[in-house]
């Protein structure tokens, strides 16, 4: 819609909807008449076009579902009438929309689908494949949304590192991960396969796949750097980093660092990561430091798809947004319902909201 | 209306819309806490079979954690299928929640934001009801990567068709950072290398100084610093083309020519009109020559009648009675002495400058002077121009500026030239500073060590400093010096827990604690002393005396149990085992210096098999 359709919009509308849509908008609107309030509105709205159509839509839908005691003057046709006879003043724009002005999802559709999914055969998704294949030529980087199924990539490289009599390190940001992962490694491959390191534990520290703390790794390193050579380091196949976003940790990112710039060249780099933002500078770094080129393996669809809902204090559930899943890219597309239980809770709770 | 939704409403209602299992992330272990707590009141109970599941799964945990048996929170768990999990609870616990909720046993868990990233399970729907985080005693917005985080716990992959994310609001939540965050992209992360002094000492063992500026280059800070020096690049590319048309004119480096002599012309005084024209001599003399003086000159005697200026050049100038009575309109140079003698002069404002009879008398007086008259010393003041001015005026003299044909084209562009060869300048700095500052860092932390003597001139690694490289954790300074320092000489295991223990630990929750032995006390005040000096160089670590009596009671006290260890502090157990945890780590890397310092590895080791016992053998 532009400026002038937008202008015409809000011409056509009555000045009490107007003055709805001018709260919180404009400090003192009741003084203005009708032409003022509507290039107030443009005015105020200028930052925020899709915020001001958006909420504009919303309150002639509402007046469309009230009962009008009045003739109909701007409010929607009714389906029967044909269009040439009636120039309807919404028409236009509902014809071109793009998808934000389709009525809000209501709590019912937003609500349904939830249950279980029938039980299926176990087909990896078309990254784990491609992660996989990329994995026997170069190093990898994989920047996916959590929960997307990493574990299941990190299993099937050990376990094809492993038939190549190769060792694997895994390492982890935290103490209680990897030793979530060593319990879960050992149901897979087997207890006496998996060994685990760190800071106070040691255990089976001959096993073909090692599981440790990013640290005891940058120590082994060192260690063979300067001389102690550590023979395991020259049958290193595979190195698999886990949550490696923690590379931006203020503290410990530098141990990242370490790791990967003395990482045997011989092994291979695999970087599990949640989605963050710049995972081909992480990608195009690798490939500059290291003999073999590395590859992004990245997409941030999740496997299960997300609804956001907002749960008011006097437990009333609504959707967040006006569609059902989440509109990426479109914070402002709120739910009426959602927008307005919010925006009378913040009213209530005002003062005491500052902290 | 409430400030925010009651958990148990809570708990019930996303059961009604079967939106459960749920992780509800609240701000802090207390708010967590006090949820449980307010369904110990509440008469929900959950139907037999799932109770008889949850007991399930906690006996197949309990076998292998047996600490778990005596949890307080057993029964309401079972009883009512919510739990907490924070960094309060023993690891144990923690796993024992994780394992319910991975069978789907329970209904909801009360979790910390702070610990999103070490929640590995997932559930149907997640709970958010805040939108910032406690980072560092300050609460700062939840980033989006930080909000998808959350998310993304939602939705149990072959276990739920659909995710969901649920806000509900309360006194800490602002809408659109959240909206915002679910909706964005996640931020870009940036390198927080830094140069620590065991990096350099591993580095230079393994390395020559000379080789240590390519490996720095392969950092990632540095990858991250050479992309924001190629953007300057481009920048400076630019700026280079901009600087094109004002390439090399009548002279190579006109801009500088150009603002030389601007500078020249702007501090060169403008000189007086009339210091300019006159000796001084003649200035000396200028203040005596007043009407119905008498004065030589080169051929007889006068008397001035007026002093004035040349209208055009104004040069000093008198009018002179001359003998003869002639009036002579003179410059005043003309005169060469002036006589002690004056006569009255009524002046009057035109010719002859005098009134008549004053000009008679005047006229009259000079014929009846004697030949001889005492002449005024009069003290020439030598105005000396300063050196400065003077050099100026000499450099002026070598500018071809005034009078070279490209002097207007110089003057219009020079602000502009110069403004961009600043900018040009500016670019080439800050791109040097970008390529270098790695390097510079690590030569100052060069300069530390080697003024401790972990390293020598050349770089290379001393004695200590073979042994100081092995210790690689966080204030290694401070620790390698207090081997140096002989501290811990023959050190008791407690002791040396409990002061690893004050080093390691680096959280500031207050609390109550027991208290320490009397050497405890003042070794610690030694520490301190020494971390205190090592300031400019470590920041120092929190070294508190509570926690290391705390330490020191679980080492030296071989009956004390978990429980009654528990009892002695307020500080939650999974602080207390995060705390011992770290120490065990400090202590097997003084494990390491056996070669060294086999009496301090000893000690060590015997404070690791001490500690190790209870729960923190129990567990991984």
């Amino acid at each position: 819609m532009n400026t002038h359709e937008l202008e015409r919009l809000l011409m056509q509308q009555p000045v009490s909807l107007l003055h709805r849509l001018a709260r919180g908008r404009i400090s003192r609107h009741f003084r203005s008449g009708k032409r003022k309030l509507v290039d107030l509105l443009l005015q105020a709205s200028a930052e925020n076009r899709p915020g001001l159509e958006s909420d504009l839509q919303a309150l002639i839908d509402q007046r469309a579902e009230r009962p009008q005691p009045a003739p109909v003057e701007n409010t929607r046709p009714p389906q029967a009438r044909s269009r040439q006879d009636v120039p309807a003043p919404s028409r236009p724009h509902r014809t071109d929309d793009h998808g934000h002005h389709e009525p809000p999802v209501s709590l019912h559709e937003w609500l349904s689908g939830i249950g279980v999914p029938p039980p299926q055969p176990f087909v990896p998704d078309a990254w784990q494949v491609e992660a996989l294949e990329k994995l026997a030529e170069t190093d990898v980087v994989v920047s996916v949304p959590t929960g997307s199924g990493k574990t299941y990539v990190a299993i099937e490289a050990t376990a094809r590192a492993m038939r190549e009599n190769r060792t694997v390190i895994y390492t982890s940001p935290l103490k209680a991960l990897s030793n979530t992962k060593f319990t879960e490694f050992s149901r897979v491959f087997g207890p006496g396969q998996v060994g685990i390191l760190t800071g106070d534990r040691r255990e089976h520290s001959q096993a073909p796949l090692l599981i440790m703390t990013t640290e005891i790794l940058r120590n082994l390193l060192y260690d063979a750097a300067g001389g102690e050579i550590d023979v395991r380091l020259d049958t290193l196949g595979l190195v698999i980093m886990d949550e490696s976003q923690y590379l931006a940790d203020p503290e410990r990112g530098v141990v990242w660092e370490e790791t990967l710039i003395f990482c045997p060249s011989q092994a291979r780099l695999l970087l599990l990561s949640a989605s963050i933002g710049n995972p081909q500078d992480i990608a195009d770094w690798l490939t500059a430091i290291r003999p073999t080129p590395c590859s992004l393996i990245r997409h941030t669809k999740r496997s299960v798809p997300l609804r956001a809902g907002y749960l008011h204090p006097n437990e009333k559930l609504t959707p967040l947004f006006r569609t059902a899943g989440i509109p990426y890219g479109q914070p402002h597309l709120l739910h009426p319902e959602a927008k307005r239980l919010f925006m009378e809770y913040e009213e209530e709770t005002g003062p005491s909201r500052s902290r | 209306m409430p400030p925010s939704i009651h958990p148990v409403d809570l708990v019930a209602t996303l059961r009604q819309r079967n939106l459960t299992p749920a992780i509800i992330f609240l701000t802090s272990r207390r708010a967590c806490d006090e949820a449980m707590q307010s369904f110990e009141r509440s008469q929900v109970t959950l139907p037999k079979a799932q109770q008889e599941q949850i007991a399930r799964v906690l006996t197949q945990v309990t076998e292998q954690f047996p600490s778990i048996a005596e949890h307080p929170l057993i029964e309401t768990v079972q009883r009512i299928g919510v739990a907490a999990h924070h960094a309060g609870h023993l690891p144990s616990w923690k796993i024992a929640v994780e394992e319910l909720m991975r069978t789907g046993s329970l209904d909801a868990v009360f979790a910390t934001t702070t610990l999103a990233a070490g929640v590995d399970f997932p559930a149907r729907t997640v709970v958010v009801t805040q939108s910032s985080i406690r980072k560092a005693r300050d609460f700062t917005d939840l980033s989006a990567s930080e909000i998808q985080q959350l998310a993304g716990r939602a939705g149990r992959r072959g276990k739920d068709l659909v995710g969901f994310a649920v806000i509900t609001p309360s006194p800490y939540i602002d809408l659109t950072v959240l909206t915002k965050g679910l909706t964005g992209q996640p931020e870009a992360i940036h390198s927080q290398f830094v140069i620590t002094y065991p990096m350099v000492l591993n580095l230079l063992k393994a390395h020559p100084r000379e080789q240590i500026q390519s490996i720095l280059a392969k950092s990632f800070a540095q990858f991250q610093l050479n992309q924001r020096t190629a953007v300057l690049e481009t920048k400076l590319d630019s700026l280079r083309a901009e600087m094109e048309p004002f390439g090399p004119r009548v002279c190579s480096d006109w801009i500088t020519q150009w603002q030389v002599f601007e500078q020249a012309r702007k501090r060169k005084k403008p000189r007086s009109p009339f210091a300019r024209q006159e000796s001084p001599d003649v200035a000396a003399r200028l203040h005596f020559l007043t009407p119905g003086r008498v004065v030589g000159v080169t051929r007889g005697r006068g008397i001035i009648l007026r002093q004035y200026r040349s209208k055009g050049q104004h040069a000093p100038m008198v009018t002179l009675l001359r003998e003869g009575g002639s009036l002579n309109e003179c410059p005043a140079s003309i005169v060469t002495q002036v006589f002690d003698r004056t006569f009255d002069c009524e002046e009057t404002s035109s010719y002859p400058w005098c009134t008549p009879q004053t000009l008679e008398e005047l006229t009259h007086h000079l014929t009846e002077l004697p030949p001889r008259l005492p002449i005024l010393p009069i003290l020439a003041h030598q105005h000396e121009e300063t050196p400065i001015d003077s050099s100026i005026i000499h450099t002026l003299g070598d500018f071809a500026c005034p009078t070279c044909p490209s002097r207007q084209a110089c003057q219009r562009d020079f602000p502009r030239a110069s403004r961009v060869r600043q900018e040009i300048q500016r670019h080439i700095k800050s791109i040097q500073a970008l390529q270098t500052s790695l390097w510079h860092r690590f030569q100052e932390r060069i300069d530390v060590l080697e003024k401790f003597g972990y390293l020598n001139a050349n770089a290379q690694l001393t004695a200590d400093g073979e042994w100081a490289r092995l210790i690689r954790i966080d204030h290694s300074l401070l620790i390698t010096e207090l081997i140096r320092a002989e501290a811990f000489g023959a050190i008791d295991p407690p002791l040396l827990a409990a002061i690893m223990a004050s080093i390691a630990h680096d959280d500031d929750r207050p609390g109550s604690f027991p208290r320490g032995s009397t050497g405890l006390v003042t070794l610690l005040f030694q520490v301190r002393k020494l971390a205190e000096s090592l300031t400019p160089h470590e920041a120092p670590p929190m070294l508190r005396a509570d926690v290391a009596a705390l330490t020191e009671r679980w080492v030296s006290d071989q009956t004390l149990t978990w429980i009654g260890l528990a009892r002695l502090t307020t500080m939650a157990e999974g602080d207390m085992f995060r705390l011992f945890a770290r120490t065990i780590e400090f202590l097997s890397q003084l494990k390491t210096l056996k070669a060294t310092h086999p009496s301090l590895a000893e000690s060590a080791d015997h404070a690791i098999a001490a500690m190790r016992r209870g729960v923190l053998e129990e567990l991984p």
